[in-house]
């Protein structure tokens, strides 16, 4: 009984430690309306905090969604014609308007869509619950912080924010710049501090071991290689790239070990980890292949790719042939993925898969 | 005429709206027939929707205590769609003001629906009307500007002479072989489109992956452009830029492609021409080789001898293959410098700093650590 009850007020500490620390993220945002020009990407962090990436505004934000689960966290998701929905609830057609960016709140299994207007500045955060209802979360009057990237206020340059991430207390962002053809991956303190806008690490990667390149990340996961923090990166030039987070210290030129190359014509667009079977598996969205299940077994050993190889080099990776069209993936819960596609029609659905 | 009810929003709070509604039921009788119309945009404002001839009671009980959901007294609707659009709900003096979250699209249909508690409903279907179509946007110049480019060229910048729409770029930008052979796939296609904020500047990569040696997509397709041959860029003039508007023409740029540029730009190789004192003639630097015309815009600047930026115009000479700068003020006699970023690019992504790849194995290359390089020059 005696251990129980100092279980009990153990748990109750913790429990009032993990309440100030939550303290310490609400108490950084304030009150203020969001005005989105674009947003191409979208990461959750800890209670529920959306960081939005505008590209078009050079700008981060942070907002306190107050998201809360709704259903059954576990049930399958279907929502069909998504895009028509939200095209009507902006009072637009589908073609006038682009799903940029989907995240699940891992929190509450509620998946978050970033949706842009084609004709000028726009776009608009929309929730979809787990019963499928859709609704916009409201940006006015919302707890919120944001960060200006910097040279924001050059003319003509801008910065497109391709993916981000939140690990620990920092937000690491991909973008690729409309005028210099550079790795640009930003490592951003959250609570966001004016001081610190996060410097450029430099990243390079080889091929096969002899020409080495400062190319732009397309999309990154971070995910743990033998309990030590890594980013896994996949570059607009089609490389798979392992980097330890450690090593991603501002100013550092950093050069990450290739370890899959995914040949001709792969955009990658979206990666997750999963575990299944005792073992990690990553699966990555893709323009030309479908959807690539990569095995990761022996990622820590695996030897960056140095000479000529063939088709399948690296890491092994299948092509998940029943997923087709797919342009946005995200992990729902443990055993499912939720993807954006389009239909034979043309439109797009929201639906749950089976982590296969 | 007739009164207007509200639905009942539930609980306590329709009880109160009950009895309100109760108690002010001789005034609306007094009201006009409700009456929804859609006002077109102003230079102020944009296209809202109004519904006149509500009490003025009703509109001071719902600037008090407004519903919780708006859509079920007034909504409005894409054609026969249930689902409202969103946008924010006004009470003015004698109306209530529909603005909708983003602009009205001009040409698409759109339903209003006023729904009393009792009485008639109120519809209204409108069409906001599409302006004349005028096609005057134009691509003005395509950077490289030469005739002539280097295999391993890494990017255009379109220059348009409007904002254009977003969404498109990769359907209506082509590149043709001396055949008219469309190249497959020859650009990175990025879902953000690189515009500029104005939207009237659009970056186009080529891609990377085969552009980079030892890769496969240069491997199995080969690179994009190749040494000797000749090529067409197009764009189409379907294109339409954010008035909805097509272009005024399609657009075209041939040029013959030659040996791939793997060399830095060195900027100990670039002629200064000093300008005299007292006068506004301009600092002028020419270029062994052409350089990327977005950077040369920014990554040049001249300070003088107390490390202070000089105010000026920058020029682009033709080609990109010289820079120019004229001060705002008389140039005095003294020492200045010509400072370069070292992130400065030519056609083909080498930078000042290190080359678009590095050869590891062949370290013929050099790498600038220093962020800028400095070019001293006196005027007399």
């Amino acid at each position: 009984m005696l251990r129980l009850r100092f279980g009990l007020a153990a748990l109750l500490g913790v429990a009032v430690l993990a309440g100030s620390a939550r303290a310490d993220l609400t108490s950084s945002l304030k009150k203020q309306s969001v005005n989105l020009q674009s947003a191409s990407a979208l990461a959750f962090g800890p209670e529920s905090i959306l960081f939005i990436g505008d590209s078009a505004a050079a700008t981060i934000y942070a907002v306190a969604t107050g998201d809360q689960a709704t259903g059954d966290k576990k049930a399958a998701m279907n929502v069909e014609g998504i895009d028509k929905l939200v095209a009507d609830m902006l009072g637009a057609t589908p073609k006038d308007i682009a799903i940029s960016a989907m995240k699940v709140n891992p929190a509450t299994g509620n998946v978050y869509l970033a949706v842009r207007r084609a004709k000028g500045p726009g776009a608009a955060i929309f929730r979809v619950d787990r019963t499928g209802k859709v609704t916009e979360l409201a940006l006015k009057d919302i707890p919120a912080a944001s960060v200006q990237l910097p040279n924001a206020s050059e003319k003509q340059r801008a910065q497109s924010i391709t993916c981000m991430a939140f690990s620990k207390d920092r937000l690491f962002v991909a973008g690729l710049s409309n005028e210099e053809f550079a790795s640009t991956l930003r490592s951003l303190p959250f609570p966001f501090q004016q001081a610190d806008k996060g410097s450029g690490i430099e990243i390079y990667h080889g091929s096969h071991g002899r020409f080495e390149t400062a190319s732009p990340i397309r999309t990154f996961t971070l995910f743990d290689v033998s309990g030590q923090a890594s980013l896994l990166a996949a570059y607009t030039c089609t490389p798979l790239v392992r980097i330890p987070v450690e090593s991603l210290k501002p100013g550092e030129k950093v050069k990450g070990a290739t370890v899959a190359e995914l040949g001709n014509g792969n955009t990658p667009l979206d990666m997750v980890v999963y575990q299944k079977d005792g073992k990690t598996y990553i699966l990555m969205a893709n323009t030309k292949r479908g959807v690539m299940k990569i095995q990761t077994e022996g990622i820590e050993g695996t030897e960056p790719i140095t000479k000529r190889v063939s088709d399948k080099a690296g890491l092994k990776y299948e092509t998940v042939t029943d997923l087709k069209n797919v342009e946005k993936l995200d992990r729902l819960n443990d055993t499912m993925a939720v993807v954006l596609m389009s239909g034979e029609n043309g439109s797009q659905m929201l639906k749950s898969v089976a982590l296969p | 005429m007739f009164p207007v009810f509200l639905k009942p929003a539930g609980g306590a709070r329709a009880f109160r709206w009950a009895l309100f509604l109760f108690a002010v039921l001789p005034a609306l009788a007094a009201a006009d027939t409700p009456a929804l119309r859609w006002q077109p945009a102003t230079k102020s404002q944009p296209c809202r929707v109004e519904l006149n001839g509500l009490d003025s009671v009703l509109l001071a009980q719902l600037r008090d205590q407004p519903p919780k959901d708006w859509s079920n007294l007034l909504a409005v609707f894409v054609g026969d769609s249930r689902t409202p659009i969103l946008g924010n709900y006004t009470v003015g003096k004698a109306s209530l003001l529909f603005e909708p979250r983003f602009p009205f699209n001009p040409g698409l249909k759109y339903r209003a629906l006023f729904t009393p508690a009792s009485g008639p409903k109120v519809e209204l279907e409108f069409t906001i009307p599409q302006p004349t179509v005028t096609a005057a946007t134009v691509v003005e110049q395509v950077y490289p500007s030469a005739d002539k480019l280097p295999e391993n060229l890494l990017k255009f910048y379109l220059h348009f002479s409007a904002s254009m729409s977003w969404g498109q770029a990769y359907s209506r930008v082509h590149l043709l072989d001396a055949d008219g052979k469309e190249v497959e796939r020859p650009f990175l296609e990025l879902e953000q489109e690189l515009w500029d904020p104005s939207g009237r500047r659009l970056t186009l990569f080529i891609h990377p992956g085969r552009i980079k040696r030892g890769l496969k997509p240069r491997e199995e397709l080969g690179p994009v452009l190749q040494e000797g041959k000749s090529y067409t860029l197009v764009v189409d003039s379907t294109w339409p830029d954010t008035d909805g508007n097509p272009l005024q023409k399609r657009f075209t740029k041939e040029f013959k492609v030659e040996v791939p540029d793997e060399t830095q730009p060195d900027p100990k190789k670039w002629a200064l021409r000093a300008p005299a004192a007292g006068e506004r003639k301009p600092l002028t630097v020419r270029f062994p080789k052409p350089l990327d015309h977005a950077l040369l815009q920014r990554m040049l600047w001249i300070v003088d001898k107390s490390e202070k930026r000089l105010d000026g115009q920058v020029r682009i000479g033709e080609q990109e293959k010289s820079w120019s700068f004229t001060p705002a003020q008389e140039w005095k006699p003294g020492e200045y410098r010509l400072v370069v970023d070292t992130a400065l690019e030519d056609f083909a992504g080498n930078s000042v700093a290190r080359p678009f790849e590095v050869d590891e194995f062949h370290a013929v290359q050099k790498e600038v650590k220093a962020k800028t390089m400095e070019l001293p020059f006196s005027v007399r």
